[in-house]
């Protein structure tokens, strides 16, 4: 499988005898670019044209994220599999009421799956899950738009997330969901946990005919590839909120690795590095797909899910989200 | 795949061979590389040695194993970690 890197120290990435080096005031390390698919910069790094037209010779995608771990943008080289057709019918789906909240709906569904999933085996969260549950049947039925699909979805959200103070450490309890800034330890996690996924689902549609920036739950004008926003909804509450409830119930992290200010809160450099350490480790881990009849690694899972998508654009085969039956 | 490859090349050459493997491997003893690879880059990659090599003068080593797991690395003394995807 190819290689994704984190780089969290500063330095400067550079092309030097036909590969990649980054070099730090101490230490100079040369990458297996061959390998590599795809580079997540934490640190201040510097780069010229001459490193990027050589990356982008090897196709890999290097996404930048600011201080605070926030995701900030990427850069593409030259997309390689382009589709017209794919493009146009994936509008169409966008233009079309009734095809726009189907998908839609897909999303949603399988990320509330997931979320109960997650609660499914926690006695203390049972009460939350039944609640979950009736929000979710009730509303389901009673969809005319998006914008009532993203509200029923929110609270759903809210209900998920208060289940988390009862099986969570102490102190990791959370009031609310707090974004921009997360203002305590368990909103700076799911923030940065969410800003990784993202980037990671938007690598898997770089790889495929689709257009990242057509989508379907959030709308498509908020400047953003907001495609890999839907998609990732699928996989928040699989992958992400999986390895904050190890890292948290295992005592791998805590409140040591988070640096506190007046009101925020963000994940310090070791933190991140454990954080990114058990996501990449939970990315590779394989399971037995039962169609393919082969093993699928989670972020096998994502890129499956592109072309089930493709496949419902072209009218190959109607799209059923993922819903992990392992 | 999991390859370690060792070299023992003429002076001259040498430092063309190291480029090349530097792309495909990771370095982790002087003359020594190993890493996962696909078996398309290897074959890619004995093409590009070839190309550079004196055959009847310089040697290049492929050990290859299908999996990490069989190859049961152990270590003595210093191990340097340059292999992690944290840097």
């Amino acid at each position: 499988m190819q290689k994704t890197l984190y780089i969290t120290s500063n330095g400067r990435l550079r092309r030097k005898d036909n590969t990649l080096y980054f070099e730090t005031e101490n230490e100079k390390r040369s990458i297996d670019i061959e390998n590599v698919e795809q580079i997540h910069i934490f640190g201040e790094v510097d780069l010229n044209t001459k490193a990027l037209n050589y990356i982008s010779q090897y196709g890999i995608i290097l996404h930048f994220y600011n201080y605070y771990g926030f995701y900030a943008g990427s850069f593409m080289p030259r997309k390689k599999n382009v589709s017209g057709d794919v493009v146009v019918r994936q509008a169409l789906h966008y233009l079309d009421r009734e095809k726009r909240i189907f998908l839609a709906y897909c999303f949603v569904e399988s990320a509330v799956y997931h979320m109960m999933r997650n609660l499914r085996e926690r006695k203390e969260a049972e009460a939350f899950l039944n609640a979950i549950d009736d929000e979710w049947e009730n509303g389901k039925f009673n969809i005319s738009s998006i914008s009532e699909l993203m509200g029923l979805e929110g609270r759903v959200r809210n209900i998920y997330y208060s289940s988390f103070n009862q099986f969570l450490p102490e102190d990791f309890y959370m009031e609310k969901r707090e974004k921009r800034p997360p203002t305590n330890p368990i909103n700076a996690l799911i923030s940065f946990g969410n800003s990784l996924i993202y980037s990671t689902v938007l690598t898997e549609i770089y790889h495929t005919q689709l257009d990242p920036s057509i989508s379907f739950l959030h709308e498509p004008s908020e400047k953003r590839f907001s495609l890999s926003l839907d998609i990732s909804e699928i996989f928040k509450p699989l992958v992400v909120d999986t390895v904050i409830f190890k890292l948290l119930n295992n005592h791998q992290l805590s409140l040591e690795h988070f640096d506190e200010d007046l009101n925020y809160c963000y994940l310090n450099q070791e933190g991140r590095k454990i954080f990114i350490k058990e996501l990449q480790s939970k990315l590779e881990t394989t399971v037995r797909h039962r169609q393919l009849n082969r093993n699928v690694s989670y972020k096998g899972f994502i890129r499956l899910e592109c072309y089930k998508l493709i496949k419902h654009f072209i009218g190959d085969q109607v799209y059923s989200p993922l819903k992990a039956w392992w | 795949m999991f390859v370690i490859v060792t070299y023992d090349i003429n002076e001259k050459r040498v430092n063309k061979v190291r480029k090349i493997l530097k792309k495909y491997f990771t370095w982790v003893q002087n003359s020594v590389f190993e890493g996962e690879i696909t078996l398309g880059k290897l074959e890619k990659c004995k093409r590009e040695l070839l190309s550079v090599i004196e055959k009847d003068e310089d040697s290049v080593y492929f050990y290859e194993m299908e999996y990490k797991l069989v190859c049961n690395k152990k270590v003595l003394g210093q191990e340097k970690n340059y292999d992690s995807i944290i840097i």
